[in-house]
């Protein structure tokens, strides 16, 4: 069976994906990033950003709540320390860019036109920032408004990671589709908070984001709901902690997958979920994605 | 505790943690940072306290269990050469410093203060005497040693050297104490603090220098300079 896939200009050697956020920038483990599909890197915005105050992180029966307020060190010092890091990568790299205006977008895509950077995905639903984030991405308009305008600016694979908060992914996808994307990716984290023993906000960002294993029957319905009605691909992302977790969003209708909190527990997990995947595929004889991909629907 | 494993037990410096799954379930679903104590052949030796579900549950492990174990993680402590250290541990931070404290013996001259709020709460006092070192004791309660924090004796120490170094690991109030008292003698301490995962992808464990800005404490520390960050 032939395990690469196509989304927009890029050709991943499979399906699996490091999320935003849950892997840094690759770079700490290559063996794992040279041997899945590909990486997308920690949100990048115009300006450096210090992120949110301490605590950043909150852990539940279920899952975690994180708040880390897109910290990072801006696109110039990515271009300039980042970047030539990332050329020892083999892998795929999407670099995910959050702007806080349309401006802001099409100047950092502007600012990534290389070469090693072979994707992007438009960060259109991160919790944890003020404006723009899930503010976007709960507006299918925005969307469709911001996609078009970085489509006009490059003609590398764009993907849109969209949001399950308070809006009908389906619609917001369409927006996407309607907006030139190559594929959207549902879903981001979803808003939660956590309180303290005196009643006050346990994170210091107060409100966060949730995901970890709880966020799978949520996502998994998103991915089913938006792919059937797509004509471009749905990555699906959201409580990724093994193979079959990945073969469930496959047969929902994702094409592909992003394994993001699972990642954080252990750095190969994104690798184990590939190799359990494709060992999945080998014992029931798959010939081609297409066998699982969306196969939910097909046997309702 | 203690974990047999060679590899680890060659390369794991002092200051360095493990990060462990304390459940093979999904929850608690993170790993929990636990300090290195000290490093004996092919062991691992770790000290901690049950404050939690996730210490409770590692508590629970018997001998000839497998753990799942990340690591040596983070930062090695700096190893001073020809210095006058003052070690000051409060509580279960004494564990990490007597690994810490068996190196720094073999180039510095090393003086231990143990605190503790009694006698009870006291930890590793005969392991550091095992070291050749006898540690001055300090209690809240005065059951045992000085009658008060740790830190009182900690800076009369400091006090009679010249140009000191003081490496501490206990709970906050101790190391904000502790820096307050000897500065401007640089504090080098352990710090605790919510982790995601251990190794640097995450950005959860930051924690706010005084100059602007986050450090990670999982790549930068655990051990950092405290007189440069906010606790």
């Amino acid at each position: 069976m032939k395990y690469r896939i196509k989304i927009g200009r890029t050709v991943f050697a499979n399906p699996v994906l490091a999320a935003s956020g849950t892997f840094g920038f690759g770079l700490k483990f290559p063996g794992v990033a040279n041997r899945i599909g590909g990486i997308v890197t920690k949100g990048i915005t115009v300006e450096p950003r210090e992120g949110s105050p301490l605590p950043r992180i909150y852990e539940f029966p279920g899952g975690i709540l994180n708040s880390v307020g897109l910290e990072n060190p801006g696109v110039r010092r990515f271009r300039k320390e980042i970047l030539p890091e990332l050329r020892r990568l083999k892998c795929r790299v999407i670099v995910n860019i959050a702007g806080f205006s349309i401006d802001e977008f099409i100047e950092l895509v502007d600012g990534l036109d290389y070469k090693r950077v072979d994707g992007f995905e438009l960060n259109l639903s991160c919790p944890n920032v003020k404006n723009g984030g899930v503010t976007f991405g709960q507006s299918p308009r925005m969307v469709e408004r911001i996609t078009k305008a970085v489509r006009k600016s490059t003609n590398k694979t764009l993907i849109v990671k969209l949001t399950g908060n308070f809006i009908d992914p389906l619609k917001t996808a369409k927006a996407a589709e309607q907006g030139g994307a190559d594929a959207v990716c549902l879903i981001n984290t979803l808003f939660g908070m956590a309180l303290d023993e005196s009643g006050r906000h346990f994170l210091g960002g107060r409100t966060g984001g949730i995901s970890g294993p709880c966020l799978k029957p949520f996502a998994l319905f998103c991915v089913e709901r938006v792919a059937s009605k797509m004509t471009i691909p749905v990555i699906g992302c959201g409580g990724i902690m093994s193979g079959m977790d990945a073969i469930d969003f496959l047969s929902a209708g994702a094409t592909m997958v992003q394994v993001g909190t699972a990642s954080l527990v252990n750095p190969k997990a994104s690798l184990a979920v590939w190799q359990a995947l494709g060992d999945w595929c080998r014992r029931h004889e798959v010939k081609d994605w297409e066998d699982i991909v969306g196969r939910t629907k097909r046997q309702d | 505790m203690w974990i047999e494993q060679p590899i680890l037990a060659t390369h794991v410096k002092p200051g360095q943690f493990l990060n462990i799954k304390v459940s093979s379930e999904p929850d608690p679903l993170l790993r929990r940072p636990i300090s290195v104590a000290d490093v004996t052949g092919e062991k691992v030796r770790l000290v901690f306290r049950v404050v939690g579900r996730g210490t409770e549950l590692l508590s629970r492990n018997r001998a000839g269990d497998i753990v799942d174990v990340l690591g040596p993680l983070g930062k090695p402590a700096m190893i001073f050469r020809n210095r006058d250290i003052i070690v000051c541990g409060g509580g279960v931070g004494a564990a990490p410093l007597l690994y810490l404290t068996r190196y720094l013996d073999k180039c510095s001259r090393v003086e231990v203060f143990l605190g503790a709020r009694n006698r009870s709460q006291l930890i590793l006092v005969a392991d550091f005497r095992k070291l050749g070192i006898k540690p001055e004791i300090a209690t809240d309660d005065g059951s045992m040693g000085w009658h008060g924090p740790v830190t009182e004796p900690v800076f009369r120490a400091v006090q009679k050297k010249k140009r000191p170094i003081v490496m501490a690991c206990g709970p906050k109030p101790m190391l904000v104490d502790l820096v307050a008292k000897v500065d401007p003698v640089p504090v080098w301490g352990f710090v605790e603090q919510r982790m995601g995962c251990g190794v640097g992808i995450c950005y959860c464990c930051g924690l706010r220098r005084k100059n602007g800005g986050y450090i990670r404490l999982c790549q930068e520390g655990p051990v950092v300079l405290l007189n440069e960050v906010e606790l």
